[in-house]
C-alpha cells in the first residue's frame, strides 16, 4: 500500500452491496480494457480507481513482493513525465542496473556465506567486499545523478496542482489498485496521466523505491504480533500462493531487479487484465470516445495475464501454532473456505455476521456471561481463490486463551448443531443491506469496489449480492457451518504474553 | 438542498489527437460554492445548535453526530478516568426503558452504527442508520441522553477492557510513542497526558457515572450535526420533540473550558528506548490556533514543507533517500488548547540519525529561502482545486459546520478561504516560517533501540544520533501503566 492502510479497509468493508441497484454501465475498449461507469449528476467530484488482475499471488518464489513493489514503481512517471532529459535518464538507468547485475554477483556470494554459518546477516552493509562497496558507492553516485535530472516526483505534483492530492493504491493477494479522486472538470486530465503510465511507464528511482518497501515491510516487523501474523498465514495456505505475505519476504524485496519488475509488468498490466471504474459527476455519452481515444492506444497483449493453477489440497489435519508476543493472550481459529465466487459464499458471510454481531452468540455468551473474553469477533474473507473463515477472542485477564477457543468452538459447535434463528439470521442480513448503502455513499469507495470484484469474479456479483443475500435460509448457515468449518480444518493461533521485564533498560 | 451548488459547463472535448502533455487537456469550467454555515443551521426551543445538511441524492442514510463538551479535565481528584468511563458506557450501558442486551440487539437489527468517543475536549455520540428508521434511532439516543442506567456489568467489562488496554500500554511503539509524547509536551500533570491507574479504575462506581452525566447534559454543552438525506421539515421537527426536550437538571453546568498546558518541555532529543527494528521519531514545536490570521499562510507553507505527499520532507527523506514509509509534518489546530506543530518518520534503528538530520535540515531550509514559483503553484492549486471534494458527503460537510461552530471560528470561514489562499505570497511563507517553526524551542522523541540509533550507519552516512542536533540527549523512561509512575532506568 502506498500511503494508508484505512483503503484496503474501505474496499473490503464496501463487498457486501446490496439494498438498492447500481446503475453501471459496462463496456469494454477496442484492445479489451474493460470500463464500469455510474454517472451521479451535479456532483463536483468524481471517484477513479483501476484495477490490474494480478496481486501477490502472480508471483512465484524469488520475486514474492514484485506485485506490490510495482505498485510502488507505478508512481515513478513515463517517458514524457517524470524526468527533464528522457536519453540521459535511460542511459542511467542502463548503468544502474548494470552495476546492480555487479552486487548481485556480490549477493550470491554472500548467500553462500550465510548459508554456511560465516555472516549473520547478508544485507549487513558491514560484510561487503571492497569490490561490493564500491559498486554500492557508485550505484548511489549514479542515483544522486539522476535525481538531478528528475522533475521531483512529477506524477504526484501534477495531480496535486490540479487538486487531487490523494494519489494512491493499494495491492492485495488477487488485486493491485489504483485510487483516486478528481475535479469533476479533470477527467480528460486523468485519462490522459493514466492511459500514460500504462501505455509507457519508467520504473525509475528503482533502487531508492525498493528501499522504502523494505521500510514499509519493517512497520509491520515493528509491531508486536507483525512476524507472527505472517507466519500464521504461511501456516494457513499450505500451496497456494496466497501461502507468502503481500509485501514479500524481506530475502527478495531486498534482491528483486528492474527487469524482473518489468516482465511482471507486461504480462499483468495489458489492457485485457485491466477494469477501470468511474463514479461522479460526469456524462457516460461524453466519456467513452475520450477513454477509447487515451486507453485504447494502449497495445493489446494476446498472452493473457500470469495464470495461477495451484489448487489448495484439503488440509489434512488440525493445525497449530503458539506464539510468545508482546501482547494480550489470544486465542484465533481459522478455516479455509470457498473462493468469492463460489455460491456458498454469502451464507458464510452471514454466518460471520451472526456469530460476531454485537449481541451475537460469541459476545453475549464469552465475553458477557462466562467472561472468559473481553473482546471477540468472527468474519469471513472471500478471496479469488479461496476464504478463510475466522474466529478470534483476546482472554479475560487470569483466563487462558486455549479455554476462549473452546469457548469459540462450543458456539460454532452449538450452530452445527441446532442451527440459527430467524431473528438472528434477519440481524445479519439487514446489516449486509445497509453496508451496500454504505458503499454506495462514496464515489471512491464504489469506484474502487467495482474494479476490484470486477478483477476477482466479475462486477455482476457485486450487484447480485442483495438478491443473493435475501435469499440465503437458516438451513444454508447452518449447512455451511457443518460442511466447512471441520475439526481437521482448523487453525489454531494461541499468543501468550511474553514478558517484557528484562527489556526496560 | 445540495450540500454544496455546483455547475458543470458541457465537457468540451479537445480535438481527436492526444496533447504532448496532460496540461494541455480540456478543462471545463467548474462553479462551486462553500456552504454558508447559516444556510444550515436551526436552533432548537432548548437553544442547541443542529448543524443539517441534507442532499436528496445521497443514500437513503443518515448520519448524527451529538458532540458533547467534556474532557478528562473534568474528572474529579482521584477518579481520573471517569469521563472516559462515562463515554464508554453512555453507549453500552442500557437505558431506563431498553437493557445493555436489548440495546445491542435492537441496534443490530436496525443494522445502525451506534459510537461513542471521548475526546480531548469534547465527546462524540454518533448514529449512522438507513433513513427509515431515523426516528426510532433518535429516540434511541434521546433515551441515552435522558435516561441512561450506566448497568454494572458493562462497568464492570469496561474495566476489564480497560485494565488490558493498559497492560499493552508499552508493547507496540506507537503505543509508546504516543503516551510519552503527551507526558512530555503536555507535562505529567496535564489531564490529556494522564490515565487511570489500576487503583483508581478499580474505584469507579455506577454513582460517579450518574453524577458525572447529571453535570454534563446541559444544552450548553451540546451541539449537533446531521448529514444525509432526510426530509428538513419533519426532521427538524422531530428533534425539537426530542432533543429539543432535554433539559439541564439541577446538577447540569455549563462544562468550562480545559486548562491549557503550562509550559513547553526544554529543546532537547529525548529518547526512550525500546528494542525493535525501526526507531520512531518525531519532531514538536508549538503551533497557533486555527482563528489566527497566520492559519491559511501556515496551512500552505506547511503544504510545502511535509503536509502533503508531494512536500519536500517526503521527497527528500522517502522518495530521494528511501529511509521511511512515512513522513509529513502538520500543524494541529488551537482552539480550545494549544496548536502543535509536529514532523514525523520511522525508519531502521541505524537510519534514524541520518533521518534526523535530513528532517532538521528541511526546518532550516524553508526559513532561509523563498519557496519556488512552482512549489507555491502547486500548493495553491491543491488547495483551491482539491476544495469541492472536501464537501462531497453531506455528513462530513455537516460534522464540519459543527466544529467549526464548536471552536468559535469565523462564519465566513469556508467562502473566504480559497481567496485567501491565492493572497498567499512568497514573502509571507517566509515569514511564518519563521515565525511558526522556533527552531529554539524544537524537541525530538525518539522511540527506539537506542544503541543501534545512536552508532547511526557508519557505512553509508556516518555520524551519531547526539551529535545531529546540537541538543541535549535526555533518556527517558518507560512508565508503568498500572501505577501511572516512571518506571526506574
Amino acid at each position: 500500500m502506498r500511503r494508508h492502510r484505512s483503503l484496503l479497509a474501505l474496499a473490503l468493508a464496501a463487498a457486501p452491496l446490496g439494498a438498492q441497484s447500481i446503475p453501471v454501465q459496462a463496456h469494454t475498449l477496442s484492445n479489451g480494457l474493460k470500463v464500469l461507469l455510474v454517472e451521479r449528476p451535479g456532483q463536483p467530484t468524481i471517484g477513479t480507481a483501476w484495477a490490474a488482475h494480478a496481486g501477490s499471488a502472480s508471483e512465484r518464489p524469488g520475486i514474492t513482493g514484485a506485485a506490490h513493489l510495482l505498485e510502488h514503481m507505478m508512481f515513478k512517471g513515463s517517458e514524457v513525465i517524470g524526468t527533464q532529459n528522457r536519453s540521459l535518464d535511460r542511459e542511467l538507468d542502463a548503468q544502474q542496473d548494470a552495476i546492480y547485475a555487479g552486487i548481485t554477483q556480490e549477493l550470491d556470494v554472500l548467500r553462500m556465506k550465510q548459508l554456511r554459518g560465516e555472516i549473520a546477516d547478508m544485507q549487513d552493509p558491514k560484510v561487503r567486499s571492497p569490490r561490493h562497496q564500491k559498486l554500492a558507492e557508485e550505484l548511489a553516485t549514479l542515483v544522486k545523478q539522476q535525481q538531478g535530472l528528475l522533475k521531483n516526483g512529477e506524477f504526484d505534483t501534477a495531480y496535486t496542482e490540479i487538486g487531487a492530492p490523494g494519489t494512491n493504491a493499494f495491492t492485495s493477494n488477487d488485486v493491485t489498485a489504483y485510487v483516486l479522486t478528481i475535479p469533476a472538470n479533470r477527467l480528460e486530465f486523468w485519462a490522459w496521466m493514466e492511459s500514460d503510465r500504462l501505455n509507457t511507464p519508467v520504473f525509475r528511482e528503482f533502487y531508492p523505491e525498493r528501499d522504502v518497501v523494505n521500510d514499509e515491510r519493517r512497520l509491520g516487523e515493528a509491531q508486536p504480533t507483525g512476524k507472527f501474523e505472517e507466519a500464521f498465514e504461511a501456516l494457513v495456505w499450505q500451496a497456494h500462493p496466497y501461502h507468502w505475505p503481500v509485501v514479500g519476504w524481506a530475502s527478495d524485496i531486498s534482491t528483486i531487479s528492474r527487469p524482473e519488475l518489468q516482465a511482471f509488468f507486461k504480462r499483468n498490466y495489458a489492457p485485457g487484465n485491466i477494469t477501470l471504474s468511474l463514479v461522479g459527476g460526469f456524462k457516460a455519452s461524453e466519456v467513452l470516445p475520450m477513454l477509447e481515444r487515451y486507453f485504447g492506444r494502449i497495445p493489446a497483449n494476446p498472452q493473457g495475464g500470469t495464470r495461477v493453477v495451484t489448487m489448495e489440497p484439503k488440509q489434512a489435519a488440525p493445525q497449530r501454532m503458539i506464539a510468545e508476543a508482546e501482547t494480550t493472550p489470544a486465542a484465533r481459529v481459522v478455516w479455509k473456505t470457498v473462493a468469492q465466487s463460489h455460491k456458498d459464499e454469502t451464507a458464510l458471510d452471514l454466518l460471520g455476521r451472526i456469530l460476531g454481531a454485537t449481541s451475537g452468540p460469541l459476545r453475549r455468551n464469552l465475553v458477557l456471561s462466562q467472561k472468559l473474553s473481553t473482546a471477540t469477533s468472527a468474519h469471513h474473507q472471500a478471496q479469488k481463490y479461496g476464504g478463510t473463515f475466522t474466529l478470534n477472542g483476546v482472554a479475560a485477564q487470569g483466563k487462558a486463551p486455549e479455554d476462549v477457543e473452546k469457548g469459540l468452538i462450543a458456539e460454532l459447535e452449538r450452530i452445527q448443531k441446532g442451527g440459527v434463528t430467524e431473528e438472528e439470521l434477519q440481524k445479519a442480513k439487514n446489516q449486509s443491506l445497509a453496508n451496500h448503502a454504505r458503499a454506495l455513499d462514496d464515489n471512491l469507495g464504489l469506484a474502487t469496489a467495482l474494479a476490484q470484484t470486477d478483477a476477482i469474479c466479475g462486477y455482476e456479483d457485486l450487484l447480485r449480492k442483495p438478491d443473493e443475500t435475501r435469499a440465503v435460509t437458516r438451513e444454508d448457515v447452518q449447512r455451511v457451518a457443518q460442511t466447512y468449518l471441520v475439526p481437521e480444518g482448523r487453525n489454531t493461533l494461541i499468543y501468550l504474553r511474553k514478558s517484557t521485564a528484562k527489556e526496560t533498560k | 438542498m445540495r450540500a454544496a451548488l455546483f455547475t458543470l459547463l458541457p465537457l468540451l472535448l479537445s480535438a481527436q489527437a492526444i496533447p504532448e502533455r496532460p496540461e494541455k487537456t480540456a478543462a471545463p469550467t467548474l462553479v462551486f460554492e462553500a456552504p454558508k454555515p447559516s444556510e444550515h443551521r436551526v436552533k432548537l426551543k432548548n437553544g442547541i445548535v443542529v448543524f443539517l445538511v441534507n442532499d436528496s441524492t445521497a443514500q437513503p442514510l443518515v448520519t448524527l453526530n451529538v458532540r458533547i463538551k467534556s474532557g478528562a479535565y473534568l474528572d474529579p481528584a482521584g477518579k481520573t478516568g471517569l469521563t472516559s468511563a462515562w463515554c464508554s458506557l453512555l453507549r453500552s450501558g442500557g437505558t431506563e426503558t431498553l437493557t445493555p442486551d436489548q440495546l445491542d440487539a435492537r441496534l443490530d437489527f436496525l443494522a445502525a452504527n451506534l459510537t461513542t468517543r471521548s475526546g480531548e475536549t469534547f465527546a462524540t455520540l454518533s448514529l449512522n442508520l438507513l433513513e427509515k428508521d431515523f426516528r426510532e434511532g433518535l429516540s434511541l439516543v434521546s433515551d441515552l441522553l435522558t435516561r441512561p442506567t450506566f448497568a454494572q456489568e458493562r462497568l464492570d467489562l469496561f474495566k476489564r477492557s480497560t485494565l488490558q488496554g493498559l497492560e499493552r500500554l508499552n508493547d507496540d511503539p506507537r503505543s509508546i510513542e504516543r503516551y510519552q509524547l503527551a507526558l512530555l509536551t503536555r507535562g505529567r500533570d496535564h489531564y490529556t497526558a494522564t490515565w487511570p491507574t489500576a487503583e483508581e479504575l478499580k474505584g469507579l462506581n455506577r454513582e460517579d457515572l450518574l453524577a458525572h452525566h447529571a453535570r454534563l447534559i446541559h444544552p450548553e454543552n451540546l451541539v449537533v450535526a446531521l448529514g444525509g438525506r432526510f426530509e428538513e421539515t419533519a426532521v427538524v421537527k422531530l428533534l425539537n420533540e426530542t432533543l429539543g426536550a432535554l433539559k439541564a437538571g439541577k446538577q447540569g453546568v455549563p462544562s468550562p473550558n480545559p486548562p491549557r498546558p503550562t509550559a513547553f518541555p526544554k529543546p532537547g532529543i529525548y529518547v526512550v528506548h525500546k528494542d525493535n527494528p525501526q526507531g520512531r521519531v518525531t519532531f514538536a514545536m508549538p503551533g497557533l490556533d486555527e482563528a489566527d490570521p497566520d492559519w491559511v499562510p501556515v496551512e500552505v507553507m506547511n503544504f510545502i514543507l511535509g503536509g502533503d505527499f508531494t512536500s519536500r520532507m517526503t521527497y527528500l527523506i522517502r522518495t530521494q533517500e528511501g529511509l521511511s514509509y512515512t513522513v509529513n509534518s502538520r500543524f494541529t489546530p488551537g482552539s480550545l488548547l494549544p496548536g502543535t506543530f509536529t514532523s514525523i518518520f520511522q525508519t531502521k534503528a541505524r537510519s534514524v540519525a541520518y533521518g534526523t538530520r535530513l528532517m532538521l535540515g528541511e526546518l532550516k531550509r524553508i526559513q532561509e529561502a523563498p519557496v519556488t514559483d512552482q512549489e507555491l503553484a502547486m500548493a495553491k492549486g491543491a488547495l483551491v482545486n482539491g476544495f469541492p471534494a472536501r464537501f462531497s458527503r453531506p455528513a462530513a460537510v455537516a460534522d464540519l459546520l459543527m466544529a467549526a461552530h464548536f471552536n468559535g471560528l469565523p462564519e465566513d470561514r469556508l467562502t473566504r478561504y480559497r481567496a485567501r489562499v491565492q493572497a498567499v505570497t512568497q514573502g509571507d511563507i517566509l515569514r511564518v516560517a519563521r515565525k511558526y517553526l522556533p527552531l529554539d524551542k524544537l524537541v525530538i522523541q525518539i522511540v527506539g533501540n537506542w544503541d543501534v540509533m545512536e552508532m547511526g550507519d557508519s557505512k553509508d552516512h556516518p555520524g551519531k544520533l547526539s551529535e545531529m542536533a546540537l541538543l541535549p540527549v535526555v533518556r527517558l523512561p518507560l512508565w508503568d501503566p498500572m501505577t501511572r509512575k516512571p518506571l526506574e532506568k
